[in-house]
């Protein structure tokens, strides 16, 4: 077990690697640069070369990446070309925001994609299921944007009952009125909450009638025991690594959920390092969003491992 | 783009095309909107705006979007300020005089003070030119300013300063309202704390975050009626219109489309709407192949469909143009008859120019909702012309300063801003900014003589008649004016629609709730 966590800890370092490798590579296929994003239509050519001197990016793609690899070893994540302060301090200001978000969202499915998947799945066919799964599905095939424009119209706008958006509002300010968090962070729930609780009732159902469920009854097991003991940890193992994935989005910063309520966390930063070219900043991003999922892929993996130890552990 | 202010174009939002149809579902289920909570209570007011981001900063100089401007507005006063038909009219300056020749000013100013309670003197405001002309301070009036000679400029007394300019220059008095001019105390560095003339004084900042304001209760022209202002910012049209009718913001900036007609069937708000605000242009290079042929460009002048365009790719929203910049604004010429569609005669002079079938492409972006559908309407336009449009789509954030250099035809926007100053970067030969590369002796020396004619009745005639040559051959056809929107609380008092850069857009101090 321990070889495997480590052999998966090099093999991490290494993805992110690639990663981050990929990121560059393609940051430098976009159009245009900083220097051009900076000056705009009001720079003279001259002026944006300058610029570009000024902020070194008319040294070679792979020399900036090797320059910006070595500072990442000593800890350094470089300044922003756009704001020439440490990458880390916008990205910092963001976290929280993410988090407010993403933490709330995560407990809820935590909690509900168990219990709903678990109960739908028992009742397999029967009309709680049907309704359930019914529900799943249309909720699921619903744009994240176009439920946050939905509940914001109906529960916001016409029932006056919470606040449509976060315009204007810093960490601390949702803090102090979380009731601006209810909304998105419903429409995040939404959407892991359906995929996740589909699959634990597919897991619970088939486990239910698998062949080590019936042998189990057949030896006069009691129903609550098989359900306890064998049903519900084979159909949340696999279910584990879908939930990890769920994680991985949440806290990666949801674009879309942050755009439709004005929120500004790492998603917006994100979309806005990009649409500045500021490749220091995409890709501190980019570690970040990827160091997150191959973290909590591991331990997705390994609580799979824990729950259904017959499935094998390959790096 | 705006040539002095404009909303950053990668800032539309990563919702633009789905946006449009979800807020039309949401404006089925709310038949009404949110009662009467004006947001923040008592007189704080909130307006909400597309933000630039992390980079923003408080210096006045840099102003790179309109939220730029908002702020700046605030916090600072500018020597003079545009009126709707972007004339001059003096604010921080009491008078402005120049000599028989247009070289030297001599600019007065009123008793007004800083918010730290120094008064604001000729110092000042020759610090602050000097800055803003630097060019590596990124000011958009730098051109402008660029013709000051400062060695030879100097404080006449405490509030009389005599400017020097290198040539003379009769429309000088447009750069003292120019975004990105504003008047700082002598030595100002540092903007983290900064200290203005303006209405309001400053509380707190965040780049890319919440911008607040309280009242000055010492502004020369008046204390705002508002304890507080809060500048908010709302990238996502979606999020600002729904800010809007819930009552968490009096004020949300560019409204479009969709939300415009949501607002209009909306009780509790009430739509600025700026005719006029935008000209949408189509840049034809006439310094390359294939407009190097005066032929090809009549073409296009003459084989477009204004008025289809209009209804099309604006949706009504905004009026045909007629190939000049600044329909309405002051040194506008007179009676220009409109631009008819001639497809005959411009079949004709492609098949003359020996371009039947060419293939010509546009570049466009997703900088402005309407440069696309335009793009696809001209293209089936001209075809009927035997010319062969094909629509390039490049990234928004690096839109403008590729096509500096790159293609043959290529849309943009500009908003309102004098006339003068418009031919004179835009239009002049080798000006920086001249994208069409139209390089008319005749027109320069027009616009040159223009500048120097002290009779003002005189000057516009001269400006005019150079207009009149730059719609023919410059190669820059403005197609369309389109409408900008702002959005209000219908509690909100003392605003009106105003065109950008004007004075009194988001003009918060004169405002009231209530």
């Amino acid at each position: 077990m321990r070889a495997y966590v480590l052999r998966r800890l090099l093999l991490a370092v290494l993805q992110c690697l690639v990663v981050l490798v990929a990121v560059f590579a393609v940051g430098s296929l976009l159009p245009g640069d900083t220097a051009d994003v900076l000056r705009g239509e009001l720079g003279t050519p001259e002026q944006v070369a300058a610029l570009r001197t000024q902020l070194g990016l008319d040294e070679p793609a792979w020399a900036r990446f090797g320059h910006w690899l070595g500072d990442l070893l000593t800890g350094d994540l470089g300044n922003s070309l756009t704001t020439g302060v440490p990458v880390g301090d916008d990205i910092g200001r963001r976290v929280g925001v993410t988090l407010l978000l993403g933490v709330p969202a995560l407990v809820l499915v935590t909690v509900l994609a168990p219990l709903l998947g678990t109960v739908s799945g028992l009742r397999e066919g029967s009309r709680l299921d049907r309704t359930l799964n019914t529900a799943a599905v249309v909720l699921h095939a619903v744009p994240e944007f176009v439920l946050g424009l939905l509940l914001v119209a109906s529960v916001s706008l016409a029932a006056g009952l919470l606040p449509a958006t976060a315009v204007g509002m810093d960490t601390a300010a949702l803090l102090a009125q979380p009731s601006v968090l209810v909304l998105p962070v419903t429409v995040l729930t939404a959407r892991h909450l359906c995929d996740l609780a589909r699959q634990i009732r597919a897991g619970v159902a088939a486990e239910r009638h698998g062949p080590v469920a019936e042998h189990l009854r057949l030896l006069g097991m009691r129903e609550r025991t098989v359900v306890l003991r064998h049903v519900l940890p084979g159909a949340l193992g696999p279910a584990a690594q879908q939930f990890a994935r769920c994680v991985e989005g949440l806290l990666g910063g949801a674009v879309l959920v942050e755009a439709v309520f004005g929120f500004r966390g790492l998603g917006s930063g994100f979309v806005e390092a990009v649409q500045n070219r500021d490749m220091p900043q995409v890709q501190t991003y980019a570690l970040l969003f990827a160091g997150t999922a191959i973290v909590v892929n591991l331990l997705g993996d390994l609580a799979a491992h824990r729950l259904a130890p017959r499935r094998e552990l390959t790096a | 783009m705006t040539t002095h202010a404009r909303t950053e174009p990668g800032r539309r939002g990563v919702l633009a095309a789905g946006g449009a149809l979800a807020l039309a579902s949401s404006g089925l289920l709310t038949g009404c909107g949110a009662d009467g909570t004006d947001g923040g209570g008592g007189d704080r007011f909130r307006a909400a705006f597309t933000a630039g981001g992390s980079q923003e900063t408080l210096d006045p100089h840099v102003a790179p979007n309109f939220v730029d401007q908002a702020r700046a507005k605030a916090l600072y006063d500018t020597l003079g300020t545009y009126a709707d038909d972007m004339s001059v009219r003096e604010r921080l300056a009491e008078s402005w005089e120049s000599d028989a020749s247009g070289t030297r000013w001599r600019i007065r100013l009123r008793a007004a003070e800083f918010h730290d309670g120094k008064p604001v003197t000729a110092k000042d405001v020759l610090y602050s030119y000097r800055r803003a002309a630097d060019p590596d301070t990124g000011s958009p009036s730098q051109v402008l300013l660029s013709a000051i000679d400062f060695e030879a400029s100097k404080a006449d007394g405490e509030r009389s300063v005599v400017f020097t300019l290198k040539a003379p220059n009769f429309e000088f008095p447009t750069v003292f309202a120019g975004p990105g001019t504003e008047i700082i105390p002598d030595g100002t560095t540092d903007f983290g704390k900064p200290v203005g003339s303006g209405p309001f004084t400053y509380v707190s900042f965040t780049p890319g975050g919440t911008a607040r304001y309280r009242r000055w209760a010492d502004h020369w022209d008046g204390a705002p009626h508002i304890a507080e202002l809060e500048i908010v910012p709302a990238n996502e049209e979606s999020a600002r219109l729904n800010a809007l009718l819930s009552g968490q913001v009096h004020y949300a900036a560019d409204m479009a489309g969709a939300s415009v007609n949501r607002l209009k069937a909306e009780g509790s708000t009430r739509l600025l709407t700026v005719k006029r605000a935008t000209a949408q242009q189509l840049l034809l290079r006439i310094g390359r192949k294939p407009f190097d042929d005066p032929r090809l460009v009549r073409a296009v002048q003459l084989g477009l469909d204004r008025q289809a365009l209009v209804r099309v790719a604006l949706a009504g929203h905004g009026e045909p143009g007629n190939d000049l910049f600044g329909m309405g604004l002051r040194g506008y010429p007179d009676g220009l008859e409109p631009r008819e569609r001639d497809v005959e005669e411009a079949r004709k002079l492609v098949r003359q120019a020996g371009a039947n079938g060419l293939k010509i492409t546009v570049e466009t972006s997703s900088v402005d909702a309407a440069w696309e559908p335009a793009a696809d309407l001209m293209a089936q336009q001209l075809r009927e012309v035997g010319l062969r449009l094909t629509a390039n789509t490049r990234a928004a954030s690096t839109y403008f300063s590729e096509i500096k250099t790159t293609g043959v035809a290529a849309f943009n926007t500009s908003s309102t801003l004098p006339v003068s100053d418009f031919l004179q970067q835009r239009v002049r030969g080798g000006a920086a900014r001249n994208q069409t590369q139209y390089a008319s002796k005749r027109f320069d020396a027009l616009l040159e003589r223009a500048r120097t004619t002290r009779d003002e009745r005189d000057r516009l005639a001269l400006l005019a008649r150079a207009q009149k040559l730059a719609r023919d051959g410059s190669g820059l056809l403005v197609w369309a004016f389109s409408d900008a929107n702002d959005a209000i609380r219908t509690s909100v008092r003392g605003l009106r629609a105003a065109p950008p850069n004007s004075h009194d857009w988001a003009r918060f101090d004169r405002v009231r709730i209530g």
